[in-house]
């Protein structure tokens, strides 16, 4: 064997040392702990007015609707409801309702008087996030109501979240 | 024994002899793990949650008279439904970054076209989504094989 050939040989067994090492793999590990907590989010858009003006003779005053107020729902759990209420009650022989549209898969109550007492408007919401919903308020008046000059309430609502 | 035969075996010992060596020429690292992950929030009512982002973490690498390479990333176990871990590498090296790559229990290409590096130090982002419909999911860990190879 020459010279010439064994440096060969030697170039040949430095690269196949050093392509065995540069060809392993090295490898490290890290941990990820997460967790998702229950979220349950309502919101509402519009400021609805509600006159009554006319009526019927012989028949009680005619409801005033307003359709313009909408909600928005996100909730991760199973079995959230939407309840709503008022801090004060209605003047004597008037009445202020609510209506929500269910989200998909939700339950509307349709049209449910509010009094300070929470009343049940949507249940069965399941794992969902939807908004453009539409709510709609009806304030009804009996003859006995008289005139009543302007005023306000404040609906609350409140989601309750399932399980 | 001729000098042939000396000059062959003094030259393969040191060949064998530098595999350590040699090895010290690529080394690849990480910092500890990132802080616990939660979803508890949303943007608005009526979106999905809003991510959570963990970007305090990152890799070291060091690349001397090497191949190119590559790193890849999977986890031990796949994610929940409804859940998504993405992670982005910075590059290192001259590597291109694949960007931000959901991560399964399948390796995906992290960075890519590694060149010679230094110690190199990259940012490991994180980024942790979930839709509504994956519900309310107690503490769980994953963990995050990263391997350095050759690239291709």
């Amino acid at each position: 064997m020459t010279i010439k050939n064994v440096s060969r040989s030697a170039v040949v067994l430095a690269l196949v040392a050093f392509g065995a090492v540069s060809a392993q793999a090295q490898t490290a590990n890290q941990t990820v702990t997460f967790q998702v907590n229950a979220i349950n989010q309502i919101a509402f858009a519009g400021s609805p007015s509600l006159t009554i003006t006319t009526a019927v003779a012989g028949s009680a005053p005619t409801s005033a609707t307003d359709a313009s107020a909408s909600w928005a729902v996100t909730t991760n759990q199973t079995g959230a409801k939407i309840t709503a209420s008022i801090p004060l009650a209605m003047a004597s022989g008037l009445t202020l309702s609510s209506n929500l549209t269910a989200p998909t898969g939700g339950t509307s109550a349709g049209y449910q008087a509010l009094t300070t007492t929470a009343v049940d408007l949507v249940t069965g919401i399941t794992k969902l996030a939807q908004g453009a919903l539409g709510v709609s308020y009806k304030l009804d008046a009996t003859a006995a109501a008289g005139v009543i000059a302007s005023g306000s309430r404040v609906v609350t609502y409140t989601i309750t979240g399932g399980t | 024994m001729s000098r042939a035969t000396v000059l062959l075996l003094t030259l393969g010992l040191l060949s064998f002899d530098s595999r350590p060596a040699v090895a010290q020429f690529v080394t690849f690292t990480v910092t500890a793990s990132p802080g616990a992950m939660i979803i508890n929030a949303v943007p608005a009512a009526g979106s999905q949650p809003s991510s959570d982002t963990d970007a305090s973490t990152s890799y070291r690498y060091t690349s001397l008279f090497a191949p190119r390479k590559k790193i890849t990333a999977q986890l031990n176990a796949p994610m929940p439904t409804g859940m998504t871990l993405t992670a982005t590498f910075a590059a290192a090296g001259g590597g291109t970054s694949t960007g931000p790559i959901a991560l399964d229990a399948t390796a995906r290409n992290m960075v890519i076209s590694m060149g010679a590096a230094f110690g190199s130090t990259s940012t490991i982002t994180y980024v942790l989504s979930a839709t509504v419909a994956a519900g309310v999911v107690a503490s769980q860990t994953r963990t995050v094989t990263l391997t350095l190879l050759n690239y291709p």
